[in-house]
């Protein structure tokens, strides 16, 4: 059965409005000026005959010139004392990590090119998310410092030093206190290191301040079960999977490893054992967890507490005091039905919650512990380390140096000056401080306010180690030296504190060799070595306990009812805000990067830019429209963004994304959005992301660089998508391929494949949208950066994108085309579709028919090959593509000065890749399916004298992608990975019946829709 | 100062010893430098030693002249380790001033054959020491030789400064003559030139065949198509070979002789070029390769030297000084552009191409210029002509298809594999 549901990536695709239709008719944004030069100035001009000589001759003359140019000199520098391990035109691999994640880093002659992940990482499991595959490129920023400053000015490292000692020796002999405000600190040497500073100076203390806390999960854990940790979740065992607002599979906590175990539950070898986790959803805005649920529900802020309340009641059979019914309708209905699901699947549930109040964590526990969920899907006793910050204690911190009773503090990648929500409070609290320094690479917020500025080095030039969850242990290396006069900031502090080990990498071998190679029955040099091969350990886990509550939970259902209450606005233009990270910019300590900048977000797919997001429905009511600049005040801060109309927002709720808004981030992330830290409230201890606040509009309007609705498929049907029951019943069911079968016509040679014939295979039920491969892919293929105008221009340049479809969910009956209207009232209840799209190699390709040079044509390995060279950019084949996939070089993107954020520079290249050509202007260029990648992977099976063997290569895409999403291989072999995921009766293939027979096979998206709550 | 000491006594001891000798007129054993040189050679002193300059070894010459101690020389030389062993003060000093690196022993050879070998190195070292007074006799003779490659290029400048002025006095000359014919003409002195008349009249005769060939159809036709050939296939051949440069041969900073090297020495480029066989680029050797044999061949040559500029290294002290390192800039022959990927390592390793197949006879080349025309059909012919090979590859097994044509006694060429498609190259 074809489906008829209708998907739309936009509301005004879904409303077709008359600019949609007409904006979708041209290929490219701008028209090219064609008629306005035939009938404007172009002809009646008075002299465009004289124009035309004099250009002419002066081209004829240039051309001339440039035609007597000699052989243009190649100098070619040879090393002195060429290293051993490295031979000019091969890449070597290093063991790293990125934030305690095991990572492969790529260089090539010296620098590091490519991040990649270790797959026998036990985050990821070789996947990587977008921050860690843009990390590459922040090593060649170049605003960060490349000397030490000193009191505003650049320093050396000995005047510094001195400084600091002879500052820090008098502070010690006044007694007062010095802190160390820092990350969450989990690396093992770098706790030592503070560990000798302190010996050295007894006043000090650290403290963990994290930009995004979670010290509520921390600090209900210490309350429930008298351990004060964040616990290690296991996705993996969870049948049923409730979720609070907690956005675990884009930016909470560890979500790469969280992805790779929800889709355990969903991928093909599960689907293929008849098997699937229910994932439910209540949040207000949508996430990319949201989007990606089972069943999604719309609540308010306000009313998470009450819902969890209720959730208790309903499994516990009590009632709490303070309970009342929701008042919005479904989601009730939606409590009590989750609260039988959780109970049928006990010990195989898991409930999260992503706030931060401590009161709504333990009555998680609580539930959780109903569920028996601790020991199975929750591990108390081999907990993660990622997050350990006591927001309490920072702000404790303030009042002391109110007080005046602090003299040092040291910044260690914290800068709270711009993610502290009151940093008016804490700048003027800062002025009382002696001795200011800060260890970040850059002038930022913090820093600027600093004495002394050490820069720290990248991570990519330290040694350190790292430990993100117990038992499991990971070294970081450097694979380049320092770029810059910079210092690693634990190096600084052993010499600050006069440690008698003043090199740090001598530090972090000696660390590991007495305290953490002993561990695994590793030892001395030949550990060490054996260490940085592998780059990981794991030592074995302890148990997980099976806790249970039985805390009175009357004092804590009292403090939930009353901080929903707080929350409850009247409505209208007074509502509930809540600000959150995506996944992209994250906190925004790598706003800096141009590659995440230009990332689409997942959910709204805005580039370079946060906003306002509120309900159609509601903005309706209100009479704001999408663009509309809005006036955003909170009771103690007030901002103005434009708004994004989102379908599936709760009613009379905002969100705003964080992470942007920098002030001193650097030339890319420097103004771009706002601020939205200021709005974080400090409440019951912990601090909370959701507050009332009041909207206005301001009569401006701005528009967003939102690719949403480029590349438009006109309404074709190109989504499929089924329930698991009817999966169940027929795992063909919705793949529309048994459908009447169409006599096909070709009109072209078939190619002949004797050896390779290469293929993709996506499953859509497996793809999350994180966008991680969309990274991956610019840093493979050395995909410019384009910018806000650009991209508002439909100009993006990235290989391949994420196409989200929204549609309204809806039981068995699809919605024709004269219900939809009707519908727009039903935009609260949209399901979403990702559906990663690139070039489909087509066997019949629409591309290679009209291009007038041959400069694309088909391989005798399946692949659509483009040689730029070739191409004259008469833009025919991006008009005939159907899929949309391929783009136009409208600039020479690596020399010209308005595309300075990125390849314009002569440092920032060095993060290219050599083995693929950088685009000239005026040529086509699209997915290549990482052909350099498949030439080498060939080349070296051939060196070897061996066959070359399945899944030797990954594609770009494929090797980031923690979900396995993406395969890549050749169908010729039928015994691939590829070849039998294909083989899957979910296959289908994207505008099949054009016959363009395109190389890549989609999978069915299955949702485990229970059609009661659905 | 235990050094200075030892020196002090070793030199008062061997002016005793001299003083023995006059006194005793020949020594009491003969040293036999002909016998002394095969087996300086067959032992291959050679290899670490040099006679008037420091090697792996001591300098022999000088060395062996100032020791007078023969017994321990003797010693030394059939069996170093033992001395060292026994802490001789002597052995252990000269042990560690050279980094403790160990002598070979030579106990094959009997007390009377170090002897020859004795005599055999004094000899030499006569011979240079004679050689250096030479040089140093005529200093002042090569000085002037080496003066003289500036004031070569001041004669040449000189020469040109010559023609020059000497062609201004010819345009001078000519123009005062026809000035002054000029004024003379005016002035009705001379007369109008009958022989000019005569010219002219030649001229126009010329003209007239001229105007007489215009006027043929034919002629004219043949002379338009001629032009238009000769214009046509030159205007074809100039743009066909724009940016060809086949046959570019830049200089070099440094006087490298492939035809020494490759073809005299007979060197296996893979020594040098060890890229190659690996990588896509062939590399220009590090100058660590080049110091495998120029720590000790040649190293007098003003281009070694300049090996030993671009490392800082010091031939004396054999030691490098990094922070006087400056690399070579070598200039690059085979320039191909950015958007062709070529990798040496398919071609060399997996084609088994010999390296004469695109660069030329290499081995011959006293200087390297570029052999192939490096175009894209150049390659395309390569590839359409050179047929596969399979033999031993296990990684062509599963190639069934074209192991059909094989048996087929079809011809399978880098070409029939997919070597011409445009994706194989440029991505």
């Amino acid at each position: 059965m074809e489906s008829n549901k209708k998907y739309w990536k936009g509301l005004e695709e879904l409303s077709n409005s008359t600019e949609f239709v007409e904006s979708n008719k041209s290929e490219f944004a701008e028209p090219l000026p064609i008629e306005e030069i035939l009938s404007g100035a172009g002809l009646s001009a008075k002299t465009p005959r004289r124009d035309f000589l004099k250009a002419l001759g002066f081209g004829v003359g240039a051309v001339t010139l440039a035609a007597c140019q000699k052989v243009p000199v190649h100098k070619s520098i040879p090393y002195l004392i060429k290293p051993e391990e490295v031979t000019p035109g091969v890449a070597n691999y290093y063991t790293s990590s990125y934030n305690g994640q095991a990572i492969l880093v790529k260089t090539r002659e010296g620098r590091p090119i490519k991040v990649e992940g270790n797959p026998d990482d036990l985050i990821g499991q070789g996947g990587l998310e977008s921050q860690a595959q843009a990390s590459v490129l922040d090593l060649y920023d170049v605003t960060r410092l490349q000397n030490p400053i000193l009191k505003g000015d650049e320093s050396s490292w000995e005047a510094i030093d001195n400084f600091v000692i002879r500052e820090l020796l008098a502070i010690g002999a006044g007694g007062k206190k010095i802190r160390i405000i820092a990350s969450t600190v989990h690396s093992p040497s770098t706790k030592e290191v503070i560990a000798s500073f302190i010996a050295k100076y007894p006043t000090t203390k650290l403290i963990n301040y994290d930009a995004i806390s979670y010290t509520g999960i921390i600090q209900a854990n210490q309350n429930s079960f008298g351990k004060a940790v964040l616990p290690h979740y296991h996705f993996e065992k969870a049948d049923v999977i409730v979720s609070f607002g907690a956005d675990f599979l884009g930016t909470w906590i560890s979500p790469v490893e969280f992805s790779r175990q929800w889709v355990s539950n969903r991928n093909i070898k599960s689907l293929e054992s008849k098997k699937m986790s229910r994932h439910i959803q209540f949040e207000a805005g949508m996430s990319l967890t949201g989007t990606n649920a089972d069943t999604r529900v719309p609540i308010k802020p306000s009313e998470e507490g009450l819902a969890l309340i209720n959730l208790y009641n309903a499994l516990s059979g009590t009632t709490l005091p303070g309970s009342k019914a929701l008042s919005n309708k479904s989601a009730d209905t939606a409590i009590t039905l989750v609260a039988k699901e959780l109970l049928a699947a006990k010990g195989r549930a898991l409930v999260v919650c992503g706030c931060n109040d401590v009161a709504i964590q333990v009555l998680v526990n609580a539930i959780n512990s109903l569920l028996g969920s601790y020991g199975s899907t929750i591990d108390l006793d081999n907990p993660s380390y990622q997050y350990a910050g006591n927001d309490a204690e920072f702000v404790a911190f303030i009042d002391e140096m109110k007080r005046g009773e602090v003299d040092a503090v040291f910044f260690m990648d914290a800068n709270p000056v711009y993610d502290y929500y009151n940093s008016k409070d804490l700048k003027n609290a800062l002025a009382k401080v002696r001795l200011k320094v800060s260890f970040a690479d850059r002038i930022d917020e913090t820093s600027a306010l600093c004495e002394a500025v050490t820069p720290n080095h990248h991570y990519l030039e330290s040694w350190g180690d790292d430990n993100i969850f117990a038992g499991y242990y990971t070294i970081v290396q450097p694979a380049i030296n320092p770029v810059y006069n910079t210092r690693q900031a634990e190096q600084t502090l052993l010499i600050w504190s006069e440690n008698p080990i003043k090199d740090y990498y001598s530090f972090v071998k000696n660390n590991w060799e007495t305290k953490l190679l002993p561990l695994t029955g590793l030892s001395g040099q030949s550990g060490w070595e054996v260490l940085l091969q592998k780059g990981l350990i794991k030592t074995a886990n302890t148990t997980a306990a099976v806790y249970t509550f039985n805390k009175d939970l009357n004092v804590i259902a009292h403090n939930i009812v009353n901080r929903s209450s707080q929350l409850i606005t009247k409505g209208g233009s007074n509502i509930e805000l809540q600000v959150y990270q995506n996944n992209n910019i994250g906190d925004g300590k790598k706003a800096n990067n141009p590659w995440l900048q230009e990332l689409p977000d997942s959910v709204s797919k805005v580039t370079w830019d946060n906003f306002v997001a509120i309900a159609p429905k509601y903005a309706e009511k209100l009479g704001i429209k999408e663009g509309d600049v809005l006036k955003v005040s909170s009771e103690n801060y007030t901002i103005e963004l434009p708004v994004l109309l989102q379908p599936g927002q709760a009613q009379g709720t905002v969100s705003i994304a964080l992470g942007y808004g920098r002030t001193a981030s650097g030339k890319v992330g420097t103004n771009v959005g706002k601020n939205a830290f200021p709005f974080y409230v400090f409440k019951n201890g912990t601090f909370q992301s959701s507050v009332t606040a009041t909207i206005s509009t301001t009569g401006d309007t701005y528009i967003l660089a939102q690719t949403q609705t480029h590349h438009s498929y006109e309404g074709r049907n190109i989504i499929r998508e089924t329930s698991f029951n009817k999966y169940l019943k027929d795992p063909s069911s919705a793949n529309g391929r048994h459908e009447s079968e169409h006599k096909t016509y070709s009109l072209w040679n078939e190619y002949d494949r004797p050896q390779y014939s290469w293929v993709m295979a996506i499953d859509l039920n497996a793809c999350t949208g994180c966008g991680a491969c969309v990274v991956a892919c610019s840093a493979e293929n050395n995909i410019p950066v384009v910018g806000r105008d650009e991209v508002r221009r439909r100009r993006e340049m990235h290989w391949i994108r994420i196409d989200r479809y929204y549609s309204f969910k809806e039981g068995n009956e699809n919605i024709t085309e004269e219900k939809e209207i009707d519908q727009l009232e039903n935009l609260d209840n949209v399901s979403v579709v990702y559906q990663p799209m690139l070039c489909q190699h087509c066997d019949h390709a629409p591309c290679e028919t009209v291009c007038p040079v041959l400069a694309t044509v088909h391989s005798s390995e399946g692949l659509n090959h483009m040689a730029y060279n070739r191409c004259i950019g008469t833009r025919y084949c991006a008009n005939n593509c159907p899929y949309k996939v391929r783009r136009f070089n409208w600039f020479n993107y690596w020399n010209d000065s308005r595309f300075d954020n990125y390849l314009n520079n002569e440092h920032v290249q060095l993060v290219l890749n050599p083995d693929v050509t950088t685009r000239f202007r005026g040529v086509m260029e699209k997915c290549s399916m990482c052909i350099q990648r498949i030439q080498a992977g060939k080349l070296k099976a051939k060196i070897d004298q061996r066959p070359l063997k399945d899944g030797e290569v990954k594609v770009a895409c494929q090797q980031t992608c923690a979900t396995n999403a993406i395969i890549f291989g050749n169908v010729n072999d039928p015994e691939s990975e590829v070849s039998k995921a294909l083989k899957s009766e979910r296959t289908y293939y994207v505008l099949e019946e054009l016959n363009v027979q395109p190389g890549i096979g989609y999978q069915v998206k299955v949702r485990n829709i229970n059609e009661t709550v659905a | 100062m235990r050094n200075v000491s030892l020196i002090l006594k070793q030199t008062s001891r061997l002016v005793l010893i001299l003083a023995g000798f006059v006194v005793l007129g020949k020594p009491a054993y003969a040293q036999d430098p002909a016998k002394g040189e095969a087996l300086f050679k067959s032992n291959n002193c050679g290899s670490c030693h040099k006679i008037d300059v420091r090697m792996t070894g001591p300098a022999l010459g000088p060395t062996i002249a100032s020791e007078s101690d023969e017994a321990y020389l003797i010693k030394w030389i059939q069996n170093n380790q033992a001395l060292i062993a026994a802490k001789n003060p002597k052995a252990l000093a000269i042990y560690n001033q050279f980094n403790q690196s160990q002598m070979s022993v030579f106990t094959n050879l009997s007390d009377q054959d170090v002897k020859d070998i004795l005599g055999y190195v004094k000899d030499q070292w006569k011979k240079v020491q004679a050689a250096k007074v030479a040089p140093a006799a005529g200093g002042g003779a090569a000085g002037a030789a080496a003066d003289s490659g500036p004031s070569n290029i001041m004669l040449l400048g000189l020469i040109g400064v010559i023609v020059i002025a000497f062609l201004i006095i010819l345009v001078l000359n000519r123009v005062i003559g026809t000035l002054e014919r000029l004024l003379l003409q005016k002035q009705g002195i001379l007369p109008e030139d009958s022989e000019d008349e005569a010219t002219d009249k030649v001229a126009v005769d010329r003209l007239a065949t001229v105007r007489l060939l215009a006027k043929n159809k034919k002629f004219v036709f043949f002379v338009v198509l001629c032009s238009v050939i000769g214009l046509g296939s030159w205007t074809w051949v100039t743009l066909w070979n724009t940016n060809v440069h086949q046959g570019y041969q830049p200089v070099q900073p440094i006087k490298y002789s492939h035809q020494l090297h490759a073809g005299a020495m007979k060197i296996n480029c893979q020594y040098c070029h060890s890229g190659a066989y690996k990588s896509k680029n062939a590399s220009i050797p590090s100058l660590n390769i080049c110091m495998n044999c120029h720590k000790v061949v040649k190293t007098e040559s003003p281009e070694i030297q300049k090996i030993y500029n671009a490392l800082g290294y010091d031939p004396q002290t054999q030691k490098y000084d990094s922070t006087k390192a400056k690399p070579i800039q070598w200039v690059r022959i085979h320039n191909l552009p950015d958007f062709a990927y070529f990798n040496h390592s398919q071609h060399v390793k997996v084609g088994g191409i010999r390296c004469q197949t695109c660069h030329g006879q290499i081995q011959e080349m006293q200087e390297v210029y570029q052999y192939s025309p490096l175009t894209m059909k150049w390659c395309i012919q390569c590839h359409k002509r050179t047929e596969v090979n399979f033999k031993g590859n296990a990684y062509y097994d599963r190639m069934t298809a074209v192991h059909d044509r094989i048996k087929r006694g079809e011809k399978v060429t880098a070409a029939s594999l997919g070597g011409i498609e445009c994706g194989k190259c440029h991505y």
